[in-house]
């Protein structure tokens, strides 16, 4: 668990955005086991165990009201911010149950970040956007702060459409600038983890196959979950592949093996489009 | 297997069974053909068996177009992936073996022409056999029938050892009377032929069993043709 992965360039300071205690390749990020997740009275989740392997992407797929969404709003406590909604079991990073009460609430968010359906801007220029998130957790000189933008847009693949208009207001940028501006928001707190609720549903086709870019590239350096209804993004992006349906998780493979010859007969109906 | 959810995309993939089925139905005749034109010395089946081929051509290209088509516009996930990338490999399978059984055909033609001083009891053996793994294989396309893939999967041995027999007894009527040459040799390749009609009777059985149950046949695939090493058997082989 010491080994410590290094991104950026070589300037000064860039070496030091460093992925904190990042897990050797393909070991578990996340281990999930027997997870509950409840709705009021309403069993959302029932004994999910699934592993997030580090450096790896792990596709969620099924049907509407599956559990997917309710599982990525798990793994960063989201749903703490309703009064009935509750998570039993264990949800392991780095040797702590973060579904445990007495969780520090934002030290998590800073390590498993969250990109949802539509781009969400705030309604600042591109630079504050990125800077927001980061003073929130971290203090840095204006220098410091510029390279951490840079470093942040370069890696979600906006630099360059944007080093000459940082000053301007986020919500000029299109859709798809916008999703990745969100991905440059996300990745500048210097995640471990980041979760992908659908992130490009609102996107155009150009848009969405720059995101899976983006995705595959990011990879290497973090551990993302993506909940996606698009088979065929799935079968692009993820090393893995989990389907749920009604609250249980069917089945979980690579996904070569899930698109290819799925084993259980619900995933099999699912991915080919005869549900029902 | 339940319906599709998409009628269309159901409808295709029961249409491209039925090229399947239809293909391979269309083979199983221009083979039959053939070999009677061999073994009765039927010149007229042998004319249709060749008159035959461009049909299975056309048939090839059809189910091909169809598949690229699927590929493209359904982007297919698990059994359906593999049905319509089986398919694609089976008509090649099939082509190949229409290919064969003209060639069969043409060279029974010219057979027919000589009066043979030996029987061919064993080749007519070695056609019913490949025959009979031919219909089972091509029964098994259309009913995706695992069972069926296995067994002729599990038959083609038998064939290549009767190959080997009549590869070594047409050798020594050669070596008996030079006369012989020339139809013994049309022989051999008709032979061959069909020992190769049996070998894509078996790639065909294996693609079904892969697209039925979704994992390749594992093992190696019973062979028994060493008429490569007949008459010489290279020391270490």
């Amino acid at each position: 668990m010491s080994t410590t992965t290094k991104f950026g360039d070589a300037r000064p300071g860039i070496g030091a955005m460093s992925v904190r205690a990042s897990a050797p390749l393909h070991e578990a990020r996340i281990s999930i086991r027997n997870l509950d997740f409840y709705y009021g009275a309403n069993k959302a989740l029932k004994g999910i165990n699934l592993d997030f392997p580090a450096g790896q992407v792990t596709a969620m797929i099924g049907p509407s009201g599956c559990g997917k969404s309710t599982l990525l709003r798990v793994l960063n406590r989201m749903y703490d911010l309703y009064p009935g909604q509750r998570a039993t079991g264990e949800v392991m990073m780095d040797g702590e149950n973060i579904i445990a009460p007495g969780m520090d609430l934002n030290q998590l968010r800073s390590r498993i970040g969250m990109v949802f359906q539509k781009p969400t801007p705030f309604p600042m220029s591109i630079y504050d956007n990125i800077a927001f998130g980061v003073k929130l957790h971290e203090t840095l000189n204006r220098a410091q702060m510029d390279e951490r933008v840079e470093w942040s847009l370069t890696r979600a693949a906006l630099w360059g459409e944007v080093k000459d208009r940082l000053t301007t207001s986020a919500m000029g940028l299109s859709g798809g600038q916008q999703q990745r501006l969100c991905i440059a928001r996300t990745i500048a707190v210097r995640p471990e983890v980041i979760l992908l609720d659908e992130p490009t549903s609102a996107l155009d086709p150009i848009s969405t196959l720059k995101i899976e870019e983006l995705i595959d590239e990011l990879k290497h350096d973090f551990t993302i979950a993506i909940v996606t209804h698009n088979m065929q993004q799935a079968a692009r992006c993820a090393d893995q592949v989990a389907f749920f349906y009604l609250g249980e998780m069917v089945e979980v493979a690579q996904a070569a093996q899930m698109f290819t010859a799925p084993k259980e007969k619900r995933t099999q109906e699912y991915i080919t489009g005869r549900f029902g | 297997m339940t319906d599709h959810i998409v009628k269309s995309y159901e409808n295709e993939l029961k249409r491209l069974r039925a090229l399947m089925t239809e293909m391979g139905g269309m083979v199983e005749n221009q083979v039959e053909q053939a070999i009677q034109g061999v073994v009765q010395r039927d010149t007229a089946a042998a004319a249709r068996a060749i008159d035959a081929d461009p049909a299975v051509d056309a048939m090839e290209h059809e189910a091909e177009q169809f598949v690229i088509r699927m590929l493209a516009l359904r982007q297919p996930m698990a059994q359906d992936l593999r049905q319509i990338v089986s398919s694609l490999k089976m008509t090649t399978d099939l082509e190949r073996i229409g290919d064969y059984a003209a060639n069969v055909a043409k060279r029974s033609v010219v057979l027919s022409q000589f009066s043979l001083s030996f029987p061919l009891s064993g080749l007519a053996q070695m056609a019913r056999l490949v025959q009979e793994n031919l219909k089972m294989v091509v029964d098994a396309i259309g009913d995706g029938d695992t069972d069926k893939a296995l067994l002729v999967w599990r038959s083609d041995a038998p064939i290549d050892d009767l190959y080997n027999t009549i590869f070594r007894e047409l050798i020594t009527y050669m070596m008996e009377d030079p006369r012989n040459i020339t139809p013994c040799t049309h022989l051999l390749f008709i032979a061959k032929n069909l020992e190769r009609i049996g070998d894509h009777a078996t790639n065909i059985a294996e693609t079904i069993y892969y697209a039925v149950a979704g994992e390749p046949l594992t093992g190696a695939r019973p062979k028994a043709d060493s008429s490569s090493f007949t008459v010489v058997r290279p020391a270490g082989i």
